[in-house]
């Protein structure tokens, strides 16, 4: 069996100062009390390394939540990982940006929630997006490999070119712009945040002007929403074939959802290997390959290249893990995505007037909370 | 996007480095990924260690492979630069 989890994502904790709308930690969040201990941590990253693995990617909840996170990223890159910093920047100061840099870190991924405050705070559930400029300035003047991850949406959209001009005054080398995807806490809060077709059609233009603008400068990565995309994604590179997660308790997972799909096993890493969890575990070998398929991905062409699309978007919608991803327009439960765009495109949204964020109250929110 | 100058001193940007070597292969770990570096553009990444100047790298590659034609090493290294620079792979 040739599969190598090219890329571990270690969700070191799920505490985080922040309670982003749209956060893709599971909504069963893991409690503090349980979390890996640094040796167990130092293990995992040597056991991946073993395993092939080439980048280690330090992520939560907020990372830097955890008091030995310089003594993690030493650990990470003294296996021989190549250490990337996924972090919101809170409870980063200038020394503690020096002794993680120095502790061997190679990539910082700083995420902002919009260009502007007021919109960004009411996304995150607190007052940080000052302080996160603050931050972007300070690592600018490191040597490091600086990306700036914004997420984008049915509020902020319209308002791309903004967006990319204020990343353009922080000077990262990489800004990377996601639409929301709807798992963990963005589930419930999809009627929000879903863009309408026009905006998303208007988005891939604004794009493609920035990233011709900016050539050489900074290089723009972008994710459009898979609902209007008529293929699947091959989600993580297909299950079980590139990565592993372990979550802050020390649960292998395949990705970051897949803990809402029943009957699965997780094992743990303090009960097993990694190799035996890679290789031998039930549950990283379920949707391995195509033999659990159905039609129609069963016999489609396109099998080998999206894999039946995402297991857990097909569970979240259908209820059902087995059935092909409701977001390929080949599925036979397409009409589930149909529906909800639909709802999201009601003639008045094509006038453009979709609700700005600071009409919606807070409380029509659901919030991601903090673990006890 | 501007060619490496004579007295410039390429080599990998911040968040790029060689991975270890394995089966022979030079890759060349960045911040989505990894890149495999064969044949030329692998000689010529090899010598990008930010003490070498262009001219330097120009020369030595030219009696690496005992050629003449000095103006084709050079404008084909600095393509090859300027392309990774376009990628933030390296810095000159």
């Amino acid at each position: 069996m040739s599969f190598v989890p090219l890329a571990l994502i270690a969700e070191l904790t799920h505490r985080c100062p922040l309670h982003c709308v749209y956060c893709s930690n599971p909504v069963e969040l893991q409690k503090s009390a349980l979390e890996l201990s640094t040796d167990e941590w130092q293990q995992v990253f040597r056991g991946a390394a073993g395993l092939g693995t080439l980048h280690a990617h330090l992520t939560g909840g907020e990372p830097l939540a955890r008091q030995d996170i310089v003594e993690l990223v030493a650990g990470a890159r003294s296996a021989g990982l190549y250490t990337n910093l996924i972090t919101s920047g809170i409870g980063l100061s200038e020394k503690k940006l020096e002794d993680i840099l120095a502790a061997g870190l190679e990539h910082i991924q700083l995420s902002f929630q919009d260009s502007r405050e007021e919109a960004a705070n009411a996304i995150a559930g607190a007052r940080t997006h000052g302080l996160k400029v603050e931050l972007a300035r300070l690592i600018r003047k490191q040597r490091v490999a600086f990306t700036m991850n914004i997420v984008v949406h049915r509020g902020n959209l319209d308002r791309l070119d903004e967006i990319i001009e204020f990343a353009e005054q922080l000077q990262p080398d990489r800004l990377e712009i996601a639409n929301v995807q709807y798992y963990g806490w963005a589930l419930p809060n999809r009627d929000a945040l879903l863009p309408t077709r026009a905006q998303v059609e208007n988005s891939v233009l604004t794009i493609a002007k920035a990233q011709e603008r900016l050539r050489g400068k900074m290089r723009i990565d972008y994710v459009v929403p898979d609902y209007y995309a008529r293929y699947p994604k091959a989600c993580m590179g297909g299950w079980g074939r590139r990565l592993m997660l372990i979550d802050p308790a020390g649960r292998a997972l395949p990705c970051h959802a897949a803990g809402v799909i029943p009957g699965l096993h997780f094992p743990n890493v303090r009960e097993r290997s990694l190799e035996w969890i890679w290789r031998e575990s039930a549950v990283f070998n379920k949707f391995r390959g195509e033999d659990w398929m159905m039609e129609p991905c069963r016999t489609c062409d396109r099998r080998s290249e999206d894999y039946g699309g995402c297991r857990c978007q097909a569970f979240l919608l259908t209820g059902d893990a087995m059935a092909t991803d409701p977001v390929c327009s080949l599925a036979p439960q397409h009409a589930l995505i149909e529906n909800q765009l639909q709802k999201n495109n009601l003639p008045a949204d094509d006038s453009g007037s979709t609700q700005p964020l600071r009409e919606r109250a807070n409380s029509a929110w659901t919030y991601r909370v903090n673990p006890t | 996007m501007a060619i490496p100058e004579d007295d410039s001193r390429p080599r990998l940007a911040p968040g790029c480095r060689w991975a270890e070597a394995s089966n022979g292969e030079r890759t060349v770990l960045v911040p989505e990924g990894a890149i495999v570096v064969k044949g030329t553009g692998r000689d010529i990444l090899e010598h990008c260690d930010g003490q070498r100047t262009f001219a330097e790298i120009v020369q030595e590659l030219q009696s690496l492979y005992t050629l003449t034609d000095v103006q084709k090493i050079r404008k084909e290294a600095s393509n090859f630069l300027e392309q990774l620079r376009e990628k933030r792979i390296v810095d000159f």
